[in-house]
């Protein structure tokens, strides 16, 4: 049947002007509420913080701007020194925070990014890197990262380094201790680009398939 | 003198005849193993506290991931022992994880300002597969969720509550 409505108006015996007039009201409601969301969008765009890595802590999501990493020198796994801002300029790194002599949250750290190298078989080629920063650089020697880099059967890219005592307490506010002790370390996983500088913090204990995905498209 | 033919039987009924045959085997051995599990002696106090020692150990493995995870991680990382201790004692170290003794598992106690609630084995075993404390609040992501069964989670039980009842002597 054609023209329901009109019919249905007709039997209701309301005339059509009411209906435009309902119309037009119905269409100013719409305009309204429409200018209100764009209003409010734009509003809360504006009043709301952008993740900077210096002040979010363990907070998560991208960082806008990109912040550079902290310049301190780092002891790699096979005993080099080298700069942490050299070692992560040109790849696409995934790091996290760890220490060696941690058996509750770290293990599984090790095996999230055990499985993001599974899942990315074609790591070197797109220049992606994982990097385990220790924040217990006293117990945690070369020989020490390496035989927990051995536990999870790491590839090539992915490396262990450790900072000097002097300086983990920049690294760990940069990259949002938990607190004071050991075990409270965030356990984020931070992308950093390949200019060197963060640009994305998962939540805490992500799963290697988001971080993959996330390698992928940074 | 004339032989009678061999009298045929339509293949569809033969067919049919020997379904009906199998489904009363199966039957019939279904009924002979329940038979068997309703009488069987449940497990007894020393078997579950082995089989719960062992499960919280990780000399049997356990099956567990992060729930944000799509995949179960490897057994050596989801022990209870990486991160728990059972009794009293000093906090396990380099852990934040709690100590599961009595004070945590059997006295009612209010967590984040709520009721008074206290572990039972439903609950442990809730909060094992579903990572919901006694007061229905989600514990930490770091704590993964257990695959667990029925016999496997009470025998944990068992075996976190043996440690931890003061009053039991072992």
């Amino acid at each position: 049947m054609k023209n329901r409505p009109l019919d249905l108006v007709s039997s209701l015996n309301i005339s059509r002007r009411h209906v435009k007039y309902s119309e037009r009201l119905l269409d100013r409601r719409r305009f309204c509420t429409a200018a209100m969301a764009t209003v409010v969008a734009a509003v809360g765009a504006a009043v709301a913080p952008r993740l900077d890595a210096r002040v979010v802590g363990a907070d998560h999501g991208i960082v806008d701007p990109p912040v550079p990493l902290p310049a301190v020198a780092v002891r790699r796994a096979d005993g080099a020194t080298a700069s942490l801002a050299d070692l992560v300029r040109g790849h696409t790194t995934a790091l996290h925070l760890m220490f060696t002599g941690c058996s509750t949250v770290c293990p599984i750290q090790g095996a999230i990014f055990e499985r993001v190298q599974a899942l990315l078989p074609d790591q070197l080629e797109r220049r992606i890197q994982l990097l385990s920063l220790s924040v217990d650089p006293l117990a945690d020697t070369p020989g020490a990262m390496r035989a927990w880099l051995r536990r999870f059967d790491a590839r090539a890219g992915w490396t262990a380094v450790a900072p000097d005592v002097k300086d983990l307490t920049v690294l760990l506010d940069f990259f949002g201790q938990g607190g004071n002790a050991l075990e409270n370390h965030a356990t984020q996983v931070n992308i950093v680009d390949r200019s060197g500088s963060l640009v994305f913090r998962t939540q805490e204990l992500p799963s290697a398939d988001s971080i993959a995905n996330i390698l992928r498209k940074v | 003198m004339r032989r009678n033919p061999p009298r045929l039987r339509p293949r569809v009924l033969v067919g049919q005849a020997r379904r009906v045959a199998a489904a009363h085997r199966v039957l019939l051995i279904g009924l002979a193993l329940l038979g068997a599990v309703a009488h069987a002696d449940p497990p007894s106090l020393r078997d579950q506290l082995r089989l719960g020692q062992a499960l919280f150990g990780g000399e049997i493995d356990l099956e567990g991931r992060i729930y944000t995870h799509v995949v179960d991680l490897p057994a050596s990382v989801v022990r209870c022992a990486n991160c728990h201790a059972v009794a009293d004692g000093p906090d396990v170290p380099r852990s934040l994880a709690p100590r599961l003794n009595h004070d945590l598992l059997l006295r009612p106690r209010s967590r984040r300002g709520g009721p008074a609630t206290t572990y039972d084995r439903d609950r442990f075993c809730t909060l094992l597969r579903r990572g919901l404390d006694p007061a229905s609040v989600l514990i930490s992501v770091e704590m993964p969720r257990y695959a667990m069964d029925d016999a496997s989670c009470a025998a944990l039980w068992r075996y976190v509550t043996w440690n931890a009842d003061e009053k039991q002597t072992p």
